[in-house]
């Protein structure tokens, strides 16, 4: 009843849902008892599909946890509606039960109606192919002007540079071994103490392939954590790495750092 | 004999490849918005009857190929034709036609849980945040995107097919409006 399978990777298939009899949900459960009866939605009295109800939920056999939920909700509104109709005096017992009308319900599974036709459109849509492309694919991205992500793009280029140069050296050298978390350590340590550091002074004189990138790592992820401000005059310059700043003097740049433990910034690598 | 503007436009929206924004038209193109309205206009009109026309998801515009070409260009492409779960499609349309719009607003159409599936959407690229809604704790609104027009082949929200014979859907947040701007 359901569509074709193909091979391209369905949408929401990985998902789990209720499909046992193709129901997307108890709106949708209800609403196919109402069209397999040929009943009028707008004046069918729905408590009266409670005992039907029941029994097709019970059919369906597993449901997730979630799913049974709100399948488990509806079946209580039908209940309550149905009790309602055969006691008329039964009144609502607090301003919530009286939210779950049969108007209030009803309005909900017309709403449901619509979308399901509208997504069956939808669905028609994507049979027929009318579908529109556009072009894909093909242009450089030129790296941004401008900003703190320039120096991250600047930056990467840099230890792409250091890295083709550091492939032919490290043939030869074993390498070294540094791990992010001690070299993060240590650069938090150098922006205390000096409030402000050069990027190439981070790197150091010749540094290798992996020290290149583990200091290149470390840098963003204080970035990240908003430990450090980064800056740069023009692209491809070097950065300067600045202890973060209070909210209000954002954007202040190094100058000026007063803070405790750290009297004065010096000026590395400069 | 089309307009110097319309040419300068469409040789953008040609190059680009994703939606421009009609501010950023009007600036490349050095035109007012109500001159570039008007070259859009006719760029539009001059795709009648080719393989190619105007796409626009609110103020983005694009050049897209007909859902007519459709079939040869997925040939070409090697393109698969996108699929969505039935309970997938049921939540794209809640999102469409009544975007910007709350998760909790599109559980409550469905009945069901949809999070996970909205998520989905959105590794799709088929969906979108939308911004956030001025409610307490600022819930994340959401719409759909520029692809999603695409896949649909829809010109513009506008073009989003219409269900008649069934009365308007009770509370809706903001019924009308999804389309605009």
């Amino acid at each position: 009843m359901r569509e074709d399978r193909e091979e391209a990777p369905l949408i929401g298939a990985r998902l789990p849902r209720v499909s046992v009899e193709g129901f997307e949900g108890p709106l949708d459960l209800l609403l196919e008892l109402v069209e397999d009866r040929q009943l009028d939605i707008l004046s069918v009295r729905l408590g009266d599909l409670a005992g039907e109800y029941l029994a097709r939920v019970r059919a369906i056999g597993v449901l997730p946890a979630d799913e049974a939920a709100s399948f488990l909700w509806l079946a209580s509104r039908l209940v309550l509606l149905k009790a309602r109709s055969l006691l008329p005096s039964l009144e609502p017992l607090s301003p919530e039960d009286e939210a779950v009308s049969e108007e209030e319900l009803r309005a909900r599974l017309i709403e449901y109606a619509a979308v399901r036709q509208r997504a069956a459109l939808l669905g028609e849509r994507i049979r027929s192919g009318e579908r529109a492309f556009h072009r894909e694919g093909g242009t450089v991205e030129l790296p941004p002007r401008g900003g703190d992500t320039d120096a991250l793009a600047a930056a990467w280029s840099r230890v792409l540079a250091i890295a083709a140069r550091a492939r032919r050296e490290e043939a030869e050298v074993p390498a070294e071994r540094y791990s992010v978390e001690q070299r993060t350590r240590e650069i938090e340590e150098i922006v205390a103490r000096e409030g402000s550091v050069s990027f190439v002074t981070l790197l150091g004189a010749d540094p290798s392939l992996s020290f290149a990138v583990v200091t290149f790592i470390s840098l963003l992820d204080l970035y990240r954590r908003a430990m450090i401000d980064l800056e740069q005059d023009e692209l491809f310059a070097d950065i300067r790495i600045t202890k973060k700043q209070a909210p209000a003097a954002k954007g202040a740049g190094a100058a000026g750092t007063e803070r405790k433990g750290s009297v004065g910034a010096q000026r590395a690598g400069e | 004999m089309r307009s110097e503007l319309a040419n300068r436009i469409e040789a953008v929206l040609f190059v680009a490849e994703k939606p421009v924004s009609r501010s950023e038209l009007a600036r490349i193109g050095g035109a007012t918005p109500r001159q570039l309205d008007v070259a859009l206009a006719e760029l539009g009109g001059g795709y009648e009857g080719t393989g190619l026309r105007l796409q626009h998801d609110g103020d983005e515009w694009q050049i897209v190929t007909t859902p007519e070409a459709a079939p040869y260009v997925a040939a070409y492409l090697g393109a698969d034709r996108l699929r969505v779960s039935p309970a997938s499609l049921e939540t794209l349309a809640v999102i469409a036609y009544r975007q910007p719009v709350l998760r909790t607003d599109v559980e409550r159409v469905r009945g069901v849980a949809c999070g996970e599936m909205i998520r989905a959407l959105m590794e799709r690229d088929l969906v979108r945040m939308a911004g956030r809604a001025e409610e307490p704790g600022s819930p994340l609104l959401y719409g759909t995107t520029s692809r999603f027009l695409g896949e649909f082949g829809l010109r513009s929200l506008k073009d989003l097919p219409t269900a008649r014979d069934l009365p308007p859907p009770p509370g809706t947040r903001v019924a009308g409006t999804a389309a605009a701007s």
